[in-house]
């Protein structure tokens, strides 16, 4: 296989002073959005392997799958890299029965993990919505800055940054500004 | 140099001295000070001079009122900052200030000359004085003003600093730390809802740190402020943030905030930023801005020296100076007695108390007399003197009938005023809350409010501590209960303070002739009383109109201390009542806020997104030339060493004609088309028929807007029955899938099909050239390319260098071509590889420039530099991409319009120059007849216009009108010293035949 260029390889931030901040790369993972009638969430959910939440903002994680409803017809859906093929056969099998639309994005995003105390303050530079707020397991389509990007609160202090990849640079930038604030506990 | 600091006073940290300079000359201060109470404490009152009369003029306020005291400070090399106000800006040490305005010298200033000249910059000079000769305006008399006028200079180099921004929630916002606010703080941090209490000083406080008279709850007002902020930095669910200037109050209770975070350092860590945006969206906000103080306006009001009274007890309890050794007092309110005996008691002799008001409250006059000092009652102030400082001030008795007496003149190095006190009810304004006046207190209130939010304490109207502490409580408490928290305000007890009252003025009386006296209500911009009387002569009644003639308050103070003075001098003398005449608007920001607070992270690199391609990288390596499109930068062309872009350029067609060339077209906008429904969504979006394009084909698709004109254009393949690739131009992706969306949910929401942007799931790489299959073939698995199984406008999926692609035959060039898509992060591998493995047929990498000439020379247009929004697919040549039997399609009735369907519409044609080696200039101007009258009507422009190296000339494509019938004709392009010529032709440049598709 060939060899795959990421745009922020190799990159990350620590921030080890009073308010812990760490930023880096998530690992690669299978991405695809789900469109499809929400009548249809129980047959869709048995062919990706997890209960997809109906309400949107949730996120349910099984087995190393992700699936956010983002909106009304709209999920984001993650699993390892080693099953993407199987996820595609799944839901090909499913559209006899259950029309949709899944489209492979997986190499449209990146991802980038923000963890730590002073992750909420990071994000706070660039994300106008109250995310103090954001319950804990749930996620959202959102703008960083000048970015679309998805967000999920995966634990209290630990965010998932989704984005295209040409804005990765911008909103990597940005983190790094808000993390030399935080370092110096400006 | 005699010292004015009093020993044992002020908030200053005496064990922590510093050293700054003012116009190069070195001064002591301590930290704690700002640069007036320095300057103060070393005697100098002269700081600057004013705006249009060069008059020399002091520190008038404690405040960022301040409308005078404005420096220009160096915090290093591009640090330099005009206009700073000297009463806000912290000393450190090693800070270095200059005066501003004067030439040579801040002592001897040339410009002063205008205040001789006072007649002539009378309200409204500019409109009067320099109207004639005409032909002056542009070389004399605006520069000369723009010379003259103006206050600092602008700074030159780039600013170095970083900028910083952040979003806040809060339940309850408190702007305002002064007893107010912090009353209104401590109970809603109680109440455990989010608190922000944001201050614009360096310490909150507000008048506490100023007055020391009064008692809360037995205990001093400096404990007390103590215990609050003590309390309060104990909350964990309250943020104090100080030096932060609540700028706006915009829609929503949504309010930015400029906090301040270095400039007070001598040493700011390395990559500090110096000031922080904040933009908080608060559930509930309270308003503490407290009062500004009144000038008095009377001849010689701005005299170095002369000060407001509350600001001189502000520099005496505050910070320990002692701004005169023998003040005069002058007012018409309470207050300013306060200043009188405390100086007094900090060892100064205050020479008199001139009141305005015949009778005052018998407690005050005890207590003068108690302390020694001269009480005149009813008696007005005529006049100062002093060249750079005040020396004497000219009182005068007025009788009970209103006549003014003969004049006294008494000796003093400090003349104190006040004309009573100004509720701040800016940021109340910004919201469009209801402004109601107070007759009695000649003042603006809040009324109404517009925004969930609460003013309170002098803001208010409600003056003195006890009111203040109550009030804040009060809506501290409310704002916490209203959003969800249980409070109760709690109640305080005050002693030790006086009650204070005061009347208001216009200018005051005089028994000189009023139309000489140089009586300031404006001081930045040097505005006088008689100005504002001479444009309500002049025909201006609406305060808006008489703010810009005479332009009061419209200065970089925003008339904080002015506006009422003007507002009281104008409704007199328009004979209305003050809220008929009305009040000018405020707008935000509340005091001058730097460009850089507001760009935050937006600057430099982070300026805007810079979107790269998965091959940019190479193309950076191999020294391309990048031009930005949309938000994208994109590889222009890649020049060899020595070569300019025209080589380079030319290279580049030659060797795609003749063998290969590879182009990243990542770009390109691409959106993924899924359900039974997509054929017939495509049918109704794009002009072109879908139904019958078959699995494995594609179309170029050619959409408009509902009024016919071309909005954008593509390339779109067939994947299966029910998937479409849709590929879009790089600037219309976005837009073209909202307006897809848009359809689908509004018109259409029965279709069964879905829309994903998949312009960054895929790298784009365009291999043109007779020698493209032959390159393509061993690398590719499970597609047979041959021309039979694959030809021109075909798509398949299968495995390129072992990788998935989506492989399009498609051309942009006129030659055999291909675009192979890869998942992105393939990209640059493959790209990498097909490069290795072209090199036997000679690859040529090519940027836009090429793409664009080569597509130019078949006729093929690019939406956005050949259209402008106006054309039409017929006018584009473009009428074969239009289904005809389509039921409907969007923009389908808009072409049957009358006005679309004129044969004189402009079309796109080709054009030949007379001379093969005149390049066109884009955008140039067609003319049928050279010889006519200017000016010549224009049939037309030239929209594309390149060197061709195939055709070894010229060629353009251009709109004219009825163009297409012109064709043989020549017209002219009259451009800068000569005409040019050219015949239309068709579009189609090169291989008309289209032969070499499939060659």
């Amino acid at each position: 296989m060939l060899h795959e260029h990421h745009p922020l390889v190799g990159r990350e931030i620590a921030v080890r002073e009073a308010a812990p901040l760490s930023i880096r790369v998530a690992a690669d993972c299978a991405r695809f959005n789900l469109r499809l009638d929400p009548s249809h969430i129980e047959k869709a959910s048995k062919a990706f392997g997890l209960r997809l939440p109906a309400k949107i903002g949730a996120v349910a994680v099984a087995g190393g799958r992700i699936a956010a409803c983002l909106g009304p017809d709209e999920w984001y859906l993650t699993a390892p890299l080693a099953e993407q093929e199987a996820v595609e056969a799944a839901f090909a099998d499913l559209y006899a029965t259950a029309i949709h639309s899944l489209v492979d994005i997986g190499h449209r995003e990146v991802g980038i993990e923000v963890e730590g105390r002073a992750a909420l303050l990071a994000l706070r530079s660039a994300i106008a919505f109250d995310i103090e707020a954001m319950p804990v397991g749930s996620g959202c389509r959102t703008i960083f800055d000048k970015a679309q990007i998805v967000l999920l609160r995966e634990a209290e202090h630990r965010f998932r940054i989704e984005v295209w990849r040409t804005f990765a640079d911008h909103v990597w930038g940005i983190l790094q500004a808000a993390s030399r604030e935080v370092a110096l506990d400006i | 140099m005699t010292s004015y600091r009093i020993s044992g006073k002020g908030r200053i940290d005496r064990s922590k001295p510093v050293r700054f300079t003012f116009n190069g000359d070195s001064y002591n201060g301590y930290q704690g000070d700002t640069l007036a109470s320095a300057l103060l404490a070393n005697g100098v009152h002269l700081v600057g001079r004013s705006f249009k009369y060069h008059r020399p003029r002091g520190i008038l306020s404690a405040g960022s009122e301040e409308p005078n005291a404005l420096v220009g400070t160096r915090r290093g090399p591009g640090r330099f900052e005009p206009n700073t106000r000297a009463t806000v800006l912290e000393v450190y040490d090693g800070l270095a200030t200059t005066s501003q305005n004067h030439w040579p010298s801040l002592k001897r200033d040339i410009g002063a000359i205008n205040d001789a000249l006072y007649m002539l910059f009378s309200a409204g000079f500019y409109y009067k004085t320099f109207m004639w000769p005409k032909s002056f305006w542009n070389k004399v008399y605006e520069p000369f003003i723009r010379g003259a006028a103006g206050l600092g200079k602008s700074p030159t180099e780039p600013d170095p600093d970083s900028y910083a921004s952040r979003f806040a929630h809060c339940d309850v916002l408190v702007v305002g730390a002064g007893p107010t606010g912090l009353a209104a703080a401590l109970e809603a941090g109680r109440s455990g809802a989010r608190v922000m209490l944001v201050d614009e000083q360096a310490e909150p406080g507000g008048s506490l740190l100023s007055e020391t008279d009064a008692r809360i709850d037995g205990r001093s007002g400096w404990d007390w402020l103590k215990a609050a902020t003590d309390e309060l930095a104990a909350l964990a669910n309250v943020t104090v943030l100080p030096r932060t200037t609540a700028i706006g109050y915009y829609h929503q209770n949504f309010v930015g905030l400029c906090q301040r975070l270095t400039d007070h350092l001598p040493n700011p860590p390395q990559g500090a930023p110096r000031e922080r945006m904040w933009k908080v969206r608060a559930e509930q906000v309270v308003l503490a801005q407290g009062a500004i103080e009144k000038p008095l306006v009377f001849d010689g009001n701005d005299r170095p020296g002369v000060m407001l009274a509350g600001a001189a007890r502000s520099y005496l309890n505050r910070y320990g100076v002692k701004v005169g050794n023998r003040p005069v007092v002058v007012t018409s309110h309470d207050s300013a007695w306060l200043a009188a005996f405390d100086l007094t008691e900090a060892g100064a002799k205050v020479a008199a108390i001139v009141d305005i008001r015949p009778e005052v409250a018998g407690h005050l006059k005890q207590r003068a007399a108690a302390l020694g000092i001269e009480v005149l009652t009813g008696w007005t102030v005529t006049g100062t003197s002093g060249r750079l400082r005040v020396a004497s001030v000219r009182v005068n008795p007025i009788s009970r009938g209103g006549v003014v007496g003969p004049a006294r003149t008494i000796a003093c190095d400090a003349l104190l005023m006040s004309g009573g006190w100004t509720p701040s009810v800016h940021l109340f304004s910004h919201t469009k809350g209801k402004l109601d006046w107070h007759e009695d207190g000649q003042m603006f209130l809040p009324g109404e409010h517009a925004e969930a939010s609460r003013c309170a304490g002098a803001g208010n109207g409600s003056f003195g501590l006890a009111a203040a502490l109550a009030e804040g409580a009060e809506a501290g408490a409310a704002a916490a209960a209203d959003a969800g928290f249980k409070a109760k305000a709690g109640s305080y007890a005050v002693e030790g303070e006086m009650a204070l009252t005061g009347v208001s003025n216009r200018e005051l009386p005089t028994d000189r002739n009023a139309s000489k006296a140089k009586a300031f209500v404006d001081f930045q911009n040097d505005v006088t009383a008689k100005d504002i009387r001479l444009a309500v002569r002049e025909g201006f009644k609406s305060i808006e109109h008489i703010k810009r003639y005479t332009t009061t308050g419209m200065a970089t103070d925003q008339g904080k201390t002015s506006n009422i003075n003007g507002l009281a001098i104008a409704s007199d003398a328009v004979k209305r009542p003050a809220p008929a005449v009305g009040l000018t608007t405020f707008r935000p920001p509340y005091t001058p806020t730097t460009f850089g607070a507001f760009a935050g992270y937006n600057r430099g690199e982070l300026f805007e997104v810079t979107r790269k391609t998965p091959i940019d990288g190479w193309a950076e390596e191999n020294r391309a030339v990048f031009e930005p499109v949309s938000l994208w930068r994109r590889a222009w062309y890649f020049p060899k060493p020595g070569e300019d872009m025209h080589a380079a350029v030319a290279r580049e067609c030659k060797a795609v004609r003749e063998s290969l060339g590879m182009f990243d077209a990542s770009t390109l906008g691409k959106i993924e088309i899924v359900g039974p429904d997509a054929a017939e969504f495509l049918n109704r979006m794009y002009t072109n028929p879908w139904s019958k394009l078959a699995p494995g084909r594609c179309r170029y698709g050619l959409l408009l807007g509902e009024d016919g004109f071309i909005r954008d254009d593509g390339v779109i393949g067939r994947m299966t029955s029910d998937r479409f690739h849709v590929t879009t131009t790089t600037g219309g992706a976005a837009r073209v899938l909202a307006m897809m969306e848009d359809y689908l949910q509004t018109e259409w929401p029965d279709l069964k099909v879905w829309l994903t942007s998949t312009t960054e799931q895929w790298a784009v790489i365009a291999l043109q050239g007779p020698n493209a299959r032959k390159l393509l073939e061993p690398l590719v698995e499970s597609i047979d390319l041959s021309e039979e199984a694959f030809p021109h406008m075909s798509v398949a999926e299968g495995r390129i260098c072992g990788v998935p692609t989506r492989l399009f035959r498609m051309s942009f060039t006129g030659e055999r071509g291909y675009e192979v898509n890869v998942p992105a992060r393939y990209g640059r591998a493959v790209w990498e590889k097909l490069h290795e493995a072209g090199q036997e047929y000679g690859i040529v990498p090519y940027g836009t420039e090429t793409m664009h000439v080569l597509r130019a020379e078949k006729g093929y247009i690019i939406v956005g530099q050949d259209t402008d929004g106006t054309l039409t697919p017929d006018d584009a040549g473009l009428g074969w991409a239009i289904g005809k039997a389509k039921p409907d399609f969007v923009g389908k009735r808009s072409l049957t319009r009358p006005d679309m369907v004129k044969d004189a519409r402009k079309q796109l044609v080709g054009l030949l120059t007379a001379d093969p080696n005149t390049i066109l200039e884009e955008g140039a101007q067609i003319v049928l007849d050279p010889n006519q009258n200017l000016p010549m009507k224009m049939v037309g422009h030239v929209t594309s216009s390149y060197w061709s190296a195939a055709l070894g000339r010229s060629v353009a494509l251009a709109v004219i009108e009825g163009g297409r019938a012109r064709e043989g004709e020549t017209v002219h392009i009259p451009m800068p010293g000569r005409t040019l010529e050219a015949s239309v032709t068709g579009t189609v440049f090169y291989d008309p035949e289209n032969k070499r598709l499939s060659a």
